[in-house]
């Protein structure tokens, strides 16, 4: 049982860890929280079966279409949902406008491509039983993607601007910066790593619309427990999550571990509102 | 004394802006000549840092127009102003901490190709030997005044017509202001103007060319540095009895 | 409008003409719903039933998303959790049965409890991350209803409560949903327009100063969401016995989503418009069968449209009065003079001492050592450079920051560091650099907000609008518009707040603040933004203040306004007093001067 476990809980972890990298990439450039971050990744589960199931086409091919599908969701939430509201952010405008466009997301998807889950391909087809590949893609495509992002972001002048701009917007735009299209290039990032989450994941979560919302709320924990913007928070939170979640699962069942992770959230938001490797509060008055 | 000239390098007219309702400048006139060292003075509030914001285009202009190097430059994004060659050091030594330093140039000189890139950054360290001798620590790790260096480095990376330095010695040791002041000073005598808001009299007195002073938000007062009784005249301003218009 | 403790109380009649045109467009949705049964068929009977259950579960959660401006998402959760227990009581499969409107008072209990329970984290989170808690909340009750199959019957469900005569018949049970939908109306505009309404505003869009003026958010919080909880749970119970039988497939996401899109459709702050928000968003779907299938799709475009395009909702479109432009040449004229009609004189005597304050934030020293006397009836000046702890004096007095030595009191008392809401009661009132004011309320309302703490009337007297209620509104609004007429904006008190310009924002938070009879004003940088000529009246109404008794703080840059007004003044640099003494006194001293001029 330990093996199960540790096999789909670090998988399902793996899976909510991007997709707080997810929320993170967008966060860093706008300081937006989007709703449609889960939906990238039910939508890389979603396109990945459609390109090579419905389509046929060989698993590379369905892989890049899908990232680049995914990369112009992104895009078209920064046009759509977050350049108009980003002029009052402390409005909060953004929640609604990014839970809007999720919500039709979701919905294209419902409709489009169906309310019942539908099969994923196998990729590679190495391993079986706790080492079946719907167990360790996700890991690898989470360490894949981590060392991505570190090359990045420590080797690359883009990069670099990226973490300016987090850092200190209104230096960075003083410096010259093109901020506005680094914002672009950093949701187009953000539906690539979705993309990925869903791609890897998809043999154990299937092509199934409602993910969205799910991955929406289990990737957000992650995000909540390490701090917004914080990446290795985002990756520890989100591995912790799902071997808490897994073991919960395997130990009290399905029902009690939803309520368990639940709770779980609740007590640490409430407990350290900043996450737990968050930093300081800002001023108030 | 400026007629013979026939266009300044900055010239703005009536220039308006402010945050949101909160108009902040009533109606700015204001040259810099190629070359020329001017000083703004003026006590806190009265729309400083505002004046340089709304030249860089990092906030809107609501009236009146901005000038350089004989183009139009009215809300334009700080990227082109600084392309232009009007490059803004903001206040408060706003490094990036989390990178090093020389990522913190290269970053400056984002749009340059990358060899250009490489020179440029060791021309503008050139003027601050104690920070390229740091410079493959994080920005973070500097203190103040190398900060300060480090803003005004990021600002000679693009090559200015037009350095404006945003109170360039708050925070520092009197022996920093004078290494600052001096960088100011060889720039002028290769040829780029600065726009200096400061806080130190007698220091701006002595850097600048010509001072103007802003108060609430009106050029109250505008004179060659060389005039005589400048302190007395600008206390004046500052406390309100009369404006002192040049 | 002479003075507040002369004028009579405004007659019944006037006063019900003055709120007539308001009431218009609820009797005329009413009206239309008597009279659909004799138009119509059992077919809209279903559908006009739906709305008015949803409106019952939308009227209270409006004061929470539209009022409270927290994004509560979820809130199917507690539809689902008044199903089932309305459900789950009536069929006694738990325990005896009980009759269904026995039922309904106890789901509805329920509601409340656990509308509290999600409400909570509120307190703390904002925004996404309650929006988040919410959905979460959503998610885990419908797999504790599938789950625990002894009680709810799992996926295979359980029956609704049967209604008795003569609410068994479609009709029968439209009239009793319209009745609660109805009463539902009828107490959250009690809410809505009492001093709780306004400070559920108050806090959503200027938190600081709502705590500046005394209002306690965990108390307005909990009181709204026992409210809403209840209200959606009776929602459920009347869903259950519609739906006849309940899965909890019956409680999908979208659900959740029509109703909090009904209430930003129609419009924050609003009641019509999120009323009509949500009979549109019933009738919808209803209209065309491919509508059916897309009504989600369509809610988020329209919510989407509404964000980007009319963040005010059905309700600014329907508010034509704050249309009519405002005169361009007006200007503020305050009448100082008449502050002895509506201010209590104060008797003097007490003092605000702080002593050895000292604050740091990170390793700046923001505050270190600060003696300040603030005398009865003087007007204090506080003046320095920028970052020389002038604001953060102020913070640490309105217990926005708790100093980490030193002391402060009152008279004898020694003043509690930190707990900004205990200060108003405390007779310390103050403005802020920025004005935080509500600019969706009316001039009028957010002077009102001022004075919350001195209404008497509790939650539940306002909920049904009993007298003491009304006295206090009255009460309220007189006071307010007197202070308008003090400091000369009386013309503009029914206008929203964000159309004025920001010096008039300047004299609303006097006003604001004057609404508490204050022993002590803090303004901070009250004359920034002003006109020459407005400093000069601004001057004269600080000095008439003083001259009621009231000590002033003044922290200024306008150096000629501290000189011209001033008994004392301190000056601060870098945290530290430079100087302190009379006007005359600091013009002539050497360092002040180089600490402004820099020389």
């Amino acid at each position: 049982m330990l093996g199960s476990i540790l096999a789909s809980g670090l998988a399902a972890g793996a899976i909510y860890a991007l997709v707080g990298v997810t929320y993170n990439t967008m966060f860093s450039t706008s300081r937006v929280m989007s709703f449609t971050s889960g939906q990238l990744a039910m939508l890389g589960g979603v396109f990945g079966s459609m390109f090579m199931l419905k389509l046929g086409l060989p698993v590379i091919a369905g892989f890049v279409l899908t990232l680049v599908g995914c990369a112009i969701i992104g895009i078209i939430t920064e046009f759509v949902a977050v350049r108009p509201v980003l002029k009052n952010l402390d409005q909060h405008l953004y929640v609604l406008s990014t839970l809007a466009l999720a919500l039709m997301i979701q919905q294209v998807a419902a409709i489009k491509w169906g309310t019942e889950p539908q099969p994923f391909p196998k990729l590679i087809g190495w391993g079986s039983g706790v080492w079946d590949e719907k167990f360790w893609l996700p890991v690898v495509a989470c360490a894949a993607t981590v060392i991505g992002l570190e090359y990045l972001y420590r080797r690359t002048l883009v990069g670099r601007a990226f973490l300016a701009i987090a850092e200190d917007n209104f230096a960075a735009r003083a410096l010259g910066l093109p901020e506005r299209n680094l914002r672009i290039a950093s949701y187009a990032l953000a539906g690539v790593i979705g993309g990925i989450a869903g791609f890897s994941g998809g043999e154990l979560l299937l092509a199934f619309f409602a993910n969205g919302a799910l991955l929406n709320f289990y990737g957000f924990v992650p995000v909540a427990i390490g701090g917004l913007g914080n990446n290795r928070g985002a990756i520890i939170g989100g591995i912790a999550l799902g071997l808490f979640q897994q073991a919960a699962n395997f130990l009290v069942g399905g029902i009690f571990s939803s309520v368990a992770v639940f709770t779980l959230f609740i007590v640490v938001l409430l407990a350290a509102p900043r996450g737990l490797f968050g930093s300081a509060t800002a001023r108030r008055v | 004394m400026h007629t013979s000239v026939p266009e300044p390098l900055l010239a703005v007219a009536a220039l308006q802006s402010g945050y949101g309702k909160i108009r902040v400048l009533h109606g700015i006139d204001f040259q810099v000549e190629a070359g020329e060292v001017v000083a703004l003075l003026g006590p806190n509030g009265a729309g400083k840092s505002t004046m340089l914001r709304a030249l860089s285009g990092l906030l809107p202009v609501d009236a009146g127009y901005v000038r350089f190097g004989g183009r139009d430059i009215t809300n334009i994004s700080p990227r082109e102003a600084a392309r232009a060659g009007l490059v803004h050091v903001i206040e408060g030594h706003r490094v990036f901490t989390q990178i090093s330093v020389t990522d913190n140039l290269l970053l400056a000189g984002y749009d340059l190709s990358r060899g250009e890139r490489t020179a440029r950054i060791e021309e503008a360290l050139s003027f601050f030997p104690e920070i390229a001798a740091k410079r493959h620590e994080y920005g973070g790790a500097l203190s103040g005044g190398q900060q300060q260096m480090l803003t005004v480095a990021q600002g000679l990376v693009r090559r200015p017509r037009l350095l404006m330095l945003d109170e360039p010695s708050a925070g520092l040791s009197p022996v920093l202001v004078d290494r600052v002041l001096d960088v100011i000073r060889q720039l002028r005598k290769q040829g780029t103007a600065v726009l200096l808001v400061e806080q130190l009299l007698e220091k701006a007195l002595a850097t600048a060319d010509r001072v103007y002073g802003l108060v609430q938000g009106h050029i109250v007062l505008e004179a060659p540095t060389s005039e005589s009784d400048l302190p007395r005249r600008l206390e004046q301003a500052y406390f309100g009895h009369q404006a002192l218009t040049p | 409008m002479t003075s507040v403790t002369v004028t009579p109380p405004r007659s019944e009649p006037s006063a019900f003409r003055a709120v007539l045109p308001q009431l218009v467009p609820f009797l005329c949705v009413f009206a239309v719903a008597m009279i659909l049964p004799f138009v119509s068929n059992d077919y809209w009977a279903l559908i006009g039933t739906r709305a008015a259950i949803y409106w019952v579960l939308v009227s209270g959660l409006n004061l929470v998303v539209g009022f409270a401006g927290h994004l509560a998402i979820g809130y199917v959760a507690l539809l689902t959790l008044g199903a089932y227990t309305t459900s789950v009581l009536v069929a006694g499969n738990v325990m005896p049965a009980v009759p269904v409107f026995a039922a309904l008072p106890i789901a509805a209990v329920v509601g409340a409890v656990f509308g509290v329970v999600v409400g909570l984290p509120a307190l703390r989170l904002r925004t996404f991350y309650f929006a988040m808690s919410t959905l979460g909340f959503a998610t885990i009750v419908t797999q504790i209803a599938l789950a625990w199959q002894s009680v709810t019957g799992g996926g295979i469900g359980i029956a609704g409560p049967e209604f008795p005569a003569p609410f068994n018949t479609a009709w029968g049970y439209y009239y009793l949903c319209i009745g609660l939908a109805a009463v539902s109306t009828w107490i959250s505009a009690n809410i809505a327009h009492s001093r709780f309404g306004r400070a559920l505003v108050a806090l959503r869009d200027a938190e600081v100063a709502a705590e500046a003026t005394g209002i306690s958010k965990p108390r307005m919080l909990i009181a709204i969401f026992l409210l809403a909880g209840a209200l959606a749970a009776i929602a459920g119970g009347l869903f259950a016995s519609l739906q006849t039988y309940i899965t909890p497939d019956a409680f999908t996401f979208d659900l959740s989503v029509l109703f909090f899109i009904a209430i930003l459709i129609g419009g924050r702050g609003s009641i019509l418009g999120p009323l009509l928000g949500t009979i549109i968003l019933t009738i919808l779907p209803e209209l065309a069968a491919p509508l059916a299938a897309w009504s989600t799709f369509l809610y988020a475009v329209l919510l989407l449209v509404i964000v980007l395009v009319i963040p005010g909702g059905i309700a600014a479109l329907l508010d034509f009065r704050n249309r009519r432009p405002l005169p361009s040449n007006r200007a503020i004229l305050p009448r100082p003079a008449a502050l002895g009609d509506i201010v209590r004189k104060r008797a003097g005597g007490k003092t605000l001492s702080l002593r050895g304050i000292a604050l740091s934030f990170g390793n700046v020293r923001a505050i270190d050592g600060l003696d300040l006397d603030v005398a009865p009836g003087r007007i204090h000046g506080l003046i320095g450079p920028n970052g020389s702890g002038k604001t953060t004096t102020l913070n640490v007095i309105s217990g926005y920051y708790a100093a980490k030595g030193g002391t402060m009191t009152l008279g004898d008392d020694a003043l509690p560091p930190g707990m900004p809401a205990l200060r108003a009661a405390r007779g310390i009132a103050r403005t802020f650099q920025t004005p935080r004011v509500i600019g969706e309320a009316s001039v009028l309302q957010n002077v009102m907000i001022g004075g919350t703490i001195e209404g008497e009337a509790s939650f539940v007297e306002a909920l049904l609008s009993l007298p003491r209620h009304h006295r206090d509104e009255r009460m309220l609004a007189a006071k307010a518009r007197g202070l308008l007429g003090v400091v000369g904006l009386e013309t503009l008190a029914d206008v929203r707040a964000d159309r004025l310009q920001h010096s008039e924002l300047r004299f609303i938070e006097i006003a604001r603040a004057l609404m508490l009879d204050p022993d002590f004003l803090l303004l901070d940088e009250p004359a920034a933004g002003l006109s020459a000529d407005e400093i000069d009246r601004l001057a004269a109404l600080i000095k008439a203040i003083c001259a009621r008794g009231t000590g002033v703080l003044l922290v200024e840059h306008h150096a000629d306004l501290i000189f011209a007004i001033c008994d004392q003044i301190t000056v601060l640099n870098l945290g530290r007093i430079l100087a302190a003494g009379t006007a005359a006194e600091i013009r002539s001293h050497k360092e002040v001067v180089s600490a402004y001029l820099g020389a």
